[in-house]
C-alpha cells in the first residue's frame, strides 16, 4: 500500500521509517512547511507537497499517516475518511472529545479503517507488566503509580508551547498511561489533577493526577515537562501479595561520550528491542486493513484517553473532582 | 545530666529513643513506665534503667522531661498528665488523630508552661536538611511543586486497629511529609484532597492502606503525597521517604533513607538494604536534651504537630465528601 505522510517532524520521519520496514511505499510528504516536506520525501524517495489535503486526495495514497499538531488532527481524519483512506492517526486522537467523537463518525461513513498510535500498548515494558498483573503474581491488583516525562518538547516558538494547542503535558504525555490505565484495569470512575502549566519566565508543565477507577483500584499519575533534560518512565503496580516495579533509568544500555572540542559529552541511555513497539503499532494497524485481526487499540480507546485527560484538565480548572 | 523518661513502649521508634539517650553524654534513660507492664518491664531489662509500675509515682520521680511513644489515642491523656506534673515533653508522631486532641495536647503544655515536641525525626536527616539549604540558598528559586512520598511495609497490631491509632496508612505517613513541606517551604497548606484505599491488606486489615493526596499550599504551590503501607514483605527494607520538588530553576530529588548497602543474604533467603550514614533520630533527641536544659520548646513544637495532624484530618474529611477540602 502506499503511504501518506501528513506532518514531517518527529514522529512523520519515525512512521515513514515504520510504513517501510512493514513493507509499505511512502508516496507523499506533506508539510505545510515546505522544507520539511522536501527534506522527509528525499530520504523516503517520495514526492513533498505543502497542502496536505492535495496529498490525501492523491490517487497513488491508500494509508493517511497524521503526524501534525494535535489540534489539527479532526479536519485531516474527516478529510481523508471523506476520500476512502484508511488513518494512522498519532495520539492524543483530537484536541477535545466532541473533535474526537466527529473523526469516529467521519470514518464510519467512509468506511475506512482509523488507527490512534497509543504506543504505549505495545511497548515491550508494559506488556510484560500487564502480563504479570493477569498472571495474578501480585495479588489482586489496588494501586498503579505511573511516572513520565522530562525536558519540555518542542523549540520556543512551537505548538507544544501553546495549551490551547498541545494540552500540555496531561493531554500530550500523560494521555499515554490514562489509556494503559483503562486498558489493564477498567473504566475510570473519577479523576482529580493539579497541573502547573507555567509559561513564564520558564514554560513548564508537571501534572499530578489521583484517579479512582470503576474496580476500586486507585491510580496515581504524574506527567512531567518540567525538567531540564532527559526522559524517562516510572511504573509501580501494588497488589495483595507483591509489587512490581519498572524503571526506565535502570537501562540495560548505556554509553557515555568523553567530551571533546568536537562536541559536548553525550549520555544515551537505551532499552534495546528487535522490533520497535512503533513497529508493532504498525504492523497491528496492517493486519486489521488486511482483514487478518482486530487492533489492540480503537478509536473509541483513543476518545476515552481524550475524554479522561479533558477531565483531568477540567479538574484543573474546577479545582475539584470530576466524575466520568 | 538530663533525666528522660519513657512512657509507652506500643510505638517501636521507643527502642531508638531510648538507645539515643543511652548514647548521649549529657542525658541519661531515668525510668520507664508503661501500661503494658510486661512490656515496660522487657524495655527496662534491656535499656538497664528501672521500670515504674504506676504511672502517677513515675511521674513523680527525679526526671526532666519525658518521651511519649504510645498508640496513637492514648497521647492526649499522657502529655496531660505529664505536664501537669511539669515534665518536658516529646510527643511522638502524630500529635494526636485528631485536631481537637492535638489542640488540648499543645493547650495543656502551654497552661503547664512546659516545653512540647513533636517526633519528626525527618527534619534531622541530612538529604533533607541538605534540600531545605538548597532551597533556602535560592539557587533553584520559587518552588511550583512537589510529589512525595512515605511508603511502609504494614506494621500491623495497634497500627491497623482503629481504636488505637485513629486511622490507617494515611494517619501514619502524612504527618512526616506535612511537616517537611511546612518546615521547609515556610508556607502552610490551604486544601486538601484524597482518595484512601484498603485493597493491598483487605484481608488482615481494617484500616485504609494507602492515600493518594493532592494538595495546595499557600503562594498556589502544587502537592501529591502517597502515604501507604505498601511495600511488600519482601521488599528489601522498611519503606522511604522521597520528593521532586520542581522548582523555577530546577529539580531537586531527595530519598531520604537512600544511604544503603545492598545485602543477599543465603541464610534469610532474603534480600535487603542495610542502612549506612547518620541517624536522624539522635538529632531530634538531642534537641529535646537541650530544649530541656535551656527551659524552651523543642525545635519541632507541638503547633508543628498539630498543623500536620490538621492536614491528615483533612485528608480523611476530604475522602468522606469526595471534594476537597479547605485549611
Ligand atoms: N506516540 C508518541 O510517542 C508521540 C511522541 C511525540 C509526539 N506525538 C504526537 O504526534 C503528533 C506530532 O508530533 P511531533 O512531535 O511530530 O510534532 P512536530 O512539531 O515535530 O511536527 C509536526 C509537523 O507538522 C507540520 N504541520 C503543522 N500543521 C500542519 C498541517 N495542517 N498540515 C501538514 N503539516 C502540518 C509542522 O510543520 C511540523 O513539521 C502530535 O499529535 C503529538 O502529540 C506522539
Amino acid at each position: 500500500m502506499n503511504v501518506a505522510i501528513l506532518g514531517c517532524g518527529g514522529m512523520g520521519r519515525l512512521h515513514a521509517q515504520m510504513a517501510v520496514n512493514c513493507g509499505q511505499k511512502v508516496s507523499v510528504c506533506a508539510d505545510t512547511v515546505r522544507p520539511a516536506a522536501i527534506r522527509l520525501a528525499k530520504e523516503f524517495g517520495a514526492r513533498a507537497v505543502n497542502d496536505p489535503e492535495s496529498a490525501i486526495m492523491a490517487k497513488d495514497v491508500d494509508i493517511v499517516v497524521i503526524t501534525t499538531p494535535t489540534t489539527t488532527h479532526e479536519v485531516l481524519v474527516t478529510t481523508a475518511a471523506a476520500a476512502g483512506k484508511h488513518i494512522f492517526c498519532e495520539k492524543p486522537f483530537a484536541r477535545t472529545s466532541a473533535q474526537c467523537k466527529r473523526a469516529i463518525a467521519a470514518a464510519r461513513k467512509g468506511g475506512v479503517n482509523l488507527f490512534v498510535g497509543h504506543v504505549v500498548r505495545y511497548f515491550q515494558e508494559f506488556e510484560a507488566l500487564r502480563a504479570q498483573v493477569q498472571g495474578g503474581i501480585i495479588g489482586e491488583p489496588g494501586w498503579a503509580k505511573l511516572y513520565r516525562g522530562g525536558i519540555y518538547p518542542g523549540a520556543p516558538g512551537s505548538w507544544f508551547r501553546d495549551y490551547d494547542q498541545s494540552g500540555g503535558v496531561t493531554l500530550d504525555c500523560m494521555i499515554h498511561d490514562l489509556d494503559w490505565l483503562r486498558y489493564v484495569f477498567g473504566e475510570p470512575e473519577r479523576i482529580y489533577c493539579q497541573a502547573l502549566m507555567r509559561t513564564a519566565p520558564t514554560q513548564m508543565d508537571y501534572s499530578q493526577v489521583t484517579m479512582r477507577m470503576k474496580s476500586g483500584l486507585i491510580a496515581t499519575v504524574i506527567g512531567t515537562w518540567a525538567h531540564p533534560s532527559g526522559f524517562k518512565v516510572k511504573v509501580e503496580i501494588c497488589g495483595e501479595s507483591g509489587m512490581l516495579q519498572f524503571d526506565s533509568t535502570d537501562a540495560p544500555f548505556r554509553a557515555e561520550a568523553r567530551q571533546t572540542a568536537a562536541g559536548p559529552t553525550m549520555i544515551v541511555p537505551s532499552n534495546p528491542v528487535s522490533v520497535s513497539p512503533y513497529q508493532l503499532e504498525w504492523q497491528d494497524f496492517i493486519d486489521w486493513i488486511e482483514g487478518k485481526s482486530l487492533p489492540r487499540v480503537t478509536a473509541r480507546d483513543a476518545l476515552r484517553a481524550v475524554e479522561m485527560a479533558e477531565a483531568a484538565l477540567k479538574s484543573v480548572a474546577k479545582r475539584q473532582p470530576v466524575t466520568l | 545530666m538530663i533525666k528522660i523518661g519513657i512512657m509507652s513502649f506500643a510505638h517501636m521508634h521507643a527502642n531508638s529513643y531510648a538507645a539515643c539517650l543511652k548514647s548521649l553524654p549529657d542525658a541519661s534513660l531515668a525510668a520507664i513506665w508503661d501500661d503494658n507492664p510486661k512490656r515496660g518491664k522487657a524495655m527496662a531489662r534491656t535499656f538497664g534503667a528501672p521500670f515504674i509500675a504506676d504511672q502517677g509515682t513515675f511521674l513523680r520521680g527525679d526526671m526532666d522531661g519525658v518521651i511519649i511513644t504510645s498508640e496513637n489515642v492514648k497521647h492526649r491523656a499522657m502529655v496531660e498528665a505529664a505536664a501537669a506534673a511539669g515534665k518536658w515533653i516529646l510527643c511522638e508522631k502524630p500529635l494526636a488523630p485528631g485536631v481537637q486532641d492535638a489542640k488540648a495536647i499543645v493547650a495543656a503544655c502551654k497552661k503547664a508552661r512546659v516545653g512540647l515536641g513533636t517526633a519528626f525525626p525527618c527534619r534531622y536527616a541530612l538529604p533533607l536538611m541538605e534540600a531545605k539549604a538548597q532551597l533556602d540558598s535560592g539557587a533553584f528559586g520559587a518552588v511550583y511543586a512537589v510529589a512525595c512520598t512515605n511508603h511502609g511495609q504494614a506494621p500491623g497490631g495497634w497500627f491497623a486497629d482503629e481504636a488505637l491509632s485513629g486511622g490507617g496508612a494515611t494517619m501514619d505517613h502524612t504527618v512526616h511529609v506535612a511537616d517537611l513541606l511546612r518546615w521547609m517551604l515556610g508556607k502552610e497548606f490551604t486544601s486538601v484532597y484524597c482518595e484512601l484505599g484498603n485493597q493491598l491488606h483487605r484481608k488482615t486489615l481494617k484500616t485504609d492502606d494507602l492515600g493518594s493526596l493532592n494538595l495546595e499550599m499557600e503562594g498556589g504551590i502544587q502537592v501529591s503525597h502517597l502515604a501507604s503501607w505498601s511495600r511488600p514483605k519482601t521488599f528489601p527494607t522498611w519503606g522511604d521517604v522521597t520528593l521532586e520538588i520542581i522548582c523555577e530553576g530546577g529539580v531537586i530529588n531527595v530519598d531520604a533513607f537512600n544511604q544503603k548497602l545492598t545485602c543477599f543474604d543465603d541464610n534469610a533467603k532474603r534480600v535487603g538494604w542495610v542502612p549506612w550514614g547518620d541517624n536522624p533520630d539522635l538529632g531530634l533527641i538531642q534537641d529535646f536534651v537541650n530544649a530541656v536544659r535551656d527551659r524552651r520548646d523543642p525545635a519541632v513544637t507541638g503547633v508543628d504537630g498539630l498543623c500536620a495532624t490538621e492536614v491528615t484530618e483533612a485528608a480523611y474529611k476530604a475522602f468522606r465528601t469526595g471534594k476537597v477540602v479547605k485549611l
